[in-house]
């Protein structure tokens, strides 16, 4: 009884964070489901792991991906991803901003104005600043996410850098003299 | 940019979305500088910081629904799976001490067969039919008798329709508007029943109800004397509902559950949706959640814990789900339903358990023979009589 209320609570705390992962993924729904049951069936199957690993979200990020991955390879017909032809799994970002005091227009301005900037990234470069930025990964988790060296992580994420100040980054000036 | 007063205005800026993806020293220091510039915009830039991780790039999570019924069916599946792995535990003992039992074995039944010319194992059960009795509607001071399952519609003011039979044979009868009714299904029949607030009610074989025409203004109140209900209540944030059972009142909160109460049965009630109390005569009272089920203990207290909600509630959609059922306890159900008298006590066939779904069928041949086929028995019927015997053994 007590496994089940463990299993609940950490269910409850981390269930949103991995939906958006998956769905980010470019996994509808219903897969997304079918995913995190299996990785939290997994866990409750193998009490070592909860005891043995220290950061429980990563643990379950991890095992969404690994899980999510395995689906993509064996289904791939049945899986509608936007990007069938790459090998990798796609990687878009869903911009919400929702707030009473401006308008409808407004609030969409922003928020075309925001994908926009992560539009300009390629989708891994997206994934490691959403697991660095949003997530609070480090660099030797991202890549054990990513399946790619801790180097390859840091390339990832300076590339991104770059390729946003070379789009955005004359806005600088303006603010300097303002 | 002294003027940045709100988060949306931080959000706005490209050059701060640019800090927060991809931050560096360099930003860091520009943006350090600019809050010294301007302190009265460090709430909004905090503010923005916060709402651009959480919600603004993170902002997609489940329906309420969704998400219990994800975590659900994942302690379901932890469950049963932990039940396996004990079964299999036991497999690997029973192969480990496999030896020594042989040996036991050998010695003891060089003892036994001096005592083996006692009568033979029973493996019998003997069912019969019972008499047919009708559904009644006691309205008021009038009873009216329905010969097959019914469905009553109460409207808002009060009055009520009842249609009998299937779709193919309809007939109505219209009942004049009456404070207090009482709704008799007997064994072997089903009805259901919508109250005057658009409540619908499903009611299994032998259960007896007591509802008012029209409820005041107050409260809804119901009584089920005993039997089983499934109900889904309609939406009333002005009038609460209560279900009355001679062990425990129940009080809803808008919602969907399943209600047993048969006198030789254990009380309880299983939620499918929404909020219920449960309350006893002496006093004790709990709250369950959805896909919980509250069982009623003879001291006055519930015993709550999760349950596959469709094995409770499958009756009102015509089937049953058995899983690792003692054949006996199967029966006791059939018998209900069908309005049949089992004798099972005295035979080794209570030992058989049944898994498996189970259409109720009109034609109880059908439904025998799948309980026979789910238990590995075989079935006959004579006449009024029902026998299950063992599964007849195969010509080699």
């Amino acid at each position: 009884m007590r496994k089940t209320e463990g299993i609940a609570s950490i269910y409850n705390s981390y269930v949103n964070d991995l939906y958006t992962y998956a769905l980010y993924l470019g996994f509808e729904k219903e897969i997304i489901m079918d995913a995190i049951h299996d990785v939290f069936c997994k866990i409750a199957a193998d009490e070592k792991a909860l005891h043995d690993v220290s950061n429980v979200k990563f643990y379950l990020f991890r095992s969404l991906k690994n899980r999510l991955y395995d689906i993509y390879k064996s289904d791939r017909g049945h899986v509608n991803l936007h990007t069938i032809e790459s090998q990798e799994l796609p990687f878009n970002i869903l911009v919400t901003v929702e707030d009473k005091f401006i308008s409808k227009e407004e609030q969409q301005q922003i928020e075309n104005q925001i994908a926009e900037m992560l539009n300009s990234l390629t989708e891994r470069q997206r994934e490691v600043v959403y697991l660095r930025y949003v997530q609070e990964y480090d660099y030797q988790q991202i890549s054990q996410l990513l399946n790619i060296s801790v180097h390859g992580c840091r390339k990832l994420l300076s590339k991104a850098m770059l390729n946003l100040r070379e789009k955005y980054g004359s806005l600088i000036l303006l603010f300097l003299l303002s | 940019m002294s003027n940045y007063t709100h988060y949306t205005h931080f959000l706005k800026d490209k050059h701060f979305i640019r800090w927060q993806l991809t931050p560096n020293k360099e930003l860091d220091i520009q943006w350090h500088d600019f809050i010294q510039k301007n302190p009265s915009s460090l709430k909004a830039l905090n503010e923005a910081i916060d709402y651009l991780r959480t919600t603004g790039l993170n902002n997609n999570t489940f329906s309420k629904i969704e998400r219990e019924k994800l975590l659900n069916e994942i302690q379901l599946t932890i469950a049963r799976n932990s039940k396996k792995r004990k079964i299999r535990k036991i497999i690997q003992l029973s192969v480990a001490s496999c030896a020594a039992i042989a040996l036991i074995v050998i010695g003891s039944t060089l003892f036994q067969k001096q005592n083996s010319t006692t009568a033979p194992e029973q493996e019998l059960i003997v069912g019969s039919l019972l008499s047919n009795e009708d559904i009644k509607l006691i309205t008021g001071k009038e009873s009216l008798s329905f010969q097959n399952d019914v469905q009553v519609e109460f409207d808002k003011d009060g009055t009520a329709k009842v249609i009998q039979g299937d779709n193919a044979k309809r007939e109505t009868v219209k009942l004049a508007k009456s404070e207090q009714n009482t709704l008799i299904v007997p064994y072997g029949k089903r009805s259901t029943l919508t109250l005057s607030d658009g409540s619908k009610v499903w009611l299994n074989s032998g259960s007896v109800l007591e509802f008012p025409a029209q409820f005041t203004d107050k409260n809804r109140e119901i009584r089920l004397a005993s039997g089983e209900m499934y109900i889904e209540v309609a939406p009333d944030k002005r009038r609460s509902f209560y279900v009355h059972t001679s062990n425990f009142n129940v009080k809803v909160y808008g919602t969907k559950f399943n209600i047993s109460a048969y006198s030789e049965s254990v009380s309880a009630v299983v939620l499918v949706e929404g909020s219920v109390s449960l309350k006893s005569k002496n006093n004790n009272e709990v709250f369950i959640n959805p896909y919980e089920q509250a069982v009623y203990k003879e001291s006055g207290a519930f015993e709550t814990q999760k349950v596959d909600v469709n094995q409770f509630i499958s009756w009102k959609d015509g089937y049953v789900i058995f899983e690792d059922t003692p054949i006996s306890d199967v029966l006791k159900y059939i018998s209900r339903y069908y309005n049949l008298s089992f004798d099972y006590k005295d035979t080794n066939l209570q030992k058989r358990t049944c898994t498996g779904k189970i259409y109720l069928f009109e034609n109880l041949d059908k439904v025998m023979t799948t309980i026979a086929t789910l238990s590995s028995t075989t079935y006959k019927k004579n006449g009024n009589q029902i026998f299950i015997t063992r599964e007849a053994n195969k010509k080699h």
